[in-house]
């Protein structure tokens, strides 16, 4: 038996657009394979060149250099066949058809009008059928495009910033659905910029700026490279000692204190939450991990300029 | 192609009712005016009258516009980022291509037969009834050319200015190809050349076989046939090549 091929495999993709002033590159060198059954972040600011990414792993834009397979063929080919579909960003969407009107339209191209009932009701917009596209807010149109990329069943689903424009609410309505889709086994590559999205939801986290990747890893992991934690805790009748005996503690780079209130950053958080509720007597521990945020701005180069 | 699609594209484009009524009414009022004014004696042109003759031409202009209109619909496609959509789908640029004309031809088949109905209900006469339906299938089937160029304008300029170019470039095709002031000279073997004139030709031999009303050139169907064959490659490679361009990322 042979390996089944990656979902998705990159290979030394760029893209560069001609303009007047000058050739922009919007994506310069990305490798990067994705296993079947992987869910996979891409996290970067506007511009690193999600999108053209995805485009190209769509088949939407062919590459200027590199090869794009989609499970071990074309992407056009797999686009076609339905192999893979996508949440596009924005538009998508003819404003004068009612939402019923849409998934027939797309599912007749498809061949797929037998999963048009099951689809609707998993996005969510049976009861929109009949309400135009141009009626719809934001996150039910963004709900209508779920329902379209689900029609033909894909392996692979591609979304692009799937969420932008609906409000939190709508945000985890449509990640709770989604987490539901991906129990078959389907392969999820999703643009993001909203950080907590790819902590709740991508084990994996690929961070991409100036279209290059600068990191690929487990999310948990990517949050580790920034390293520190910031340990709090209330210790009754803090001094200076009490901050002393704590920078004493190896790993600890910064210590400290508003009333009793104290604050550590460091990697040996473990430790310093066992000192700080026995030998101190503090209470009311927190420990924070850094967020994607400020692991991302870290390697992005905080202070550049920028 | 697919059925329900073509469908659900063409219920979109009758229900505007808008649209649907400036594709009708322009042509049904040129008609009545300038029929009116040209064919108020019945003096006989070839196998019919004057008022065959400007329902012919007005029939022909409602067709270009009903076919060309639908470029309206395509650019808005186009910018609603529909094309995106469609590439993750079986359907194919040809595909798209092939849909789009079917759809002008409905809307261009109402637009010819209005003005057809009115035609026959204010007097235009013919010597023998096939010129009727000749006439008629010429007209309609002839403007499946303008589809083309529709498409052509819309894709190229991706905007609702599209449809502002598309018409008011139709206008001067229209006065190239016979259809407003009848051409003699200079100007007709220049028009010759450009997209109306062979499918104004066409549609007119029924009645005219090629003979002008005021000159005494007459075009052989070759060339007439020519001309629309060699507009509608010319229109089709466009089409197709714009097509593909507006997959990209707007």
């Amino acid at each position: 038996m042979t390996p089944s091929p990656p979902a998705l495999s990159l290979r030394g993709v760029r893209k560069v657009y001609s303009s007047a002033a000058a050739p922009v590159v919007a994506v310069d060198g990305i490798d990067l394979t994705v296993e079947a059954g992987e869910i996979v972040a891409v996290l970067g600011p506007n511009g690193a060149g999600k999108t053209t990414t995805l485009d190209m792993v769509l088949g939407l834009i062919a590459p200027t250099e590199g090869t794009v397979e989609v499970l071990g063929g074309t992407p056009e080919t797999a686009a076609r066949g339905g192999r893979v579909s996508a949440v596009l960003q924005s538009g998508g969407l003819l404003r004068d058809l009612t939402v019923g009107e849409t998934v027939l339209a797309i599912a007749a191209l498809h061949g797929a009008q037998g999963r048009m009932a099951v689809v609707m009701e998993r996005a969510g917009v049976t009861d929109l059928a009949r309400r135009k596209v141009r009626a719809c807010s934001g996150g039910e149109q963004q709900r209508l495009r779920f329902a379209l990329a689900l029609l033909p069943d894909p392996q692979v689903l591609v979304l692009d910033e799937p969420t932008a424009g609906m409000d939190v609410g709508a945000r985890r309505s449509f990640w709770e659905t989604m987490h539901e889709e991906t129990r078959d086994g389907r392969t999820v590559l999703f643009a993001t910029h909203y950080l907590e999205e790819a902590q709740a939801f991508a084990p994996r986290t690929v961070l991409i700026d100036h279209g290059r990747i600068l990191a690929d890893g487990p999310t948990a992991q990517l949050r580790g490279l920034v390293g520190d934690r910031t340990v709090l805790a209330t210790v009754p009748g803090a001094a200076d000692g009490v901050l002393d005996r704590l920078r004493a503690v190896p790993g600890v780079r910064e210590v400290h204190r508003e009333g009793e209130r104290v604050t550590v950053n460091g990697t040996s958080s473990d430790d310093v939450a066992r000192i700080l509720l026995t030998e101190l007597g503090g209470h009311d521990l927190e420990i924070a991990a850094p967020t994607l945020e400020s692991a991302f701005l870290a390697l992005t180069g905080e202070g550049d300029g920028e | 192609m697919n059925a329900t699609y073509l469908r659900i594209d063409l219920v979109r484009q009758l229900r505007d009712g808008m649209y649907i009524s400036f594709v009708i009414a322009l042509p049904v009022v040129m008609y009545v005016l300038f029929g009116t004014a040209f064919g108020a004696s019945a003096d006989a042109v070839g196998r019919g009258d004057t008022r065959f003759y400007v329902m012919t031409a007005m029939a022909a202009y409602g067709a270009s516009i009903a076919a060309t209109s639908i470029a309206a619909s395509a650019a808005m496609e186009l910018l609603q980022g529909w094309g995106r959509q469609l590439a993750l789908t079986p359907l194919r640029p040809p595909g798209f291509v092939a849909t789009k004309v079917v759809v002008a031809l409905v809307v261009s088949a109402v637009g010819a037969l209005a003005v057809t109905v009115v035609g026959a209900a204010t007097g235009a006469r013919v010597t023998e009834p096939w010129v009727w339906l000749a006439t008629f299938l010429v007209t309609w089937l002839g403007s499946s050319i303008f589809a083309l160029y529709g498409l052509v304008i819309a894709q190229l300029f991706h905007s609702e200015s599209a449809i502002g170019v598309a018409s008011a470039s139709l206008v001067v095709w229209a006065f190239f190809g016979n259809l407003f002031v009848p051409l003699s000279g200079t100007v007709q073997q220049i028009a010759r050349w450009t997209p109306m004139y062979g499918y104004a030709g066409l549609a007119r031999w029924p009645q005219m076989q090629g003979h002008s009303v005021t000159s005494t050139h007459v075009d052989p169907m070759w060339t007439l046939v020519l001309n629309w064959v060699a507009w509608v490659a010319v229109f089709a490679v466009l089409a197709m090549w714009a097509t593909r361009r507006g997959r990209a990322r707007q």
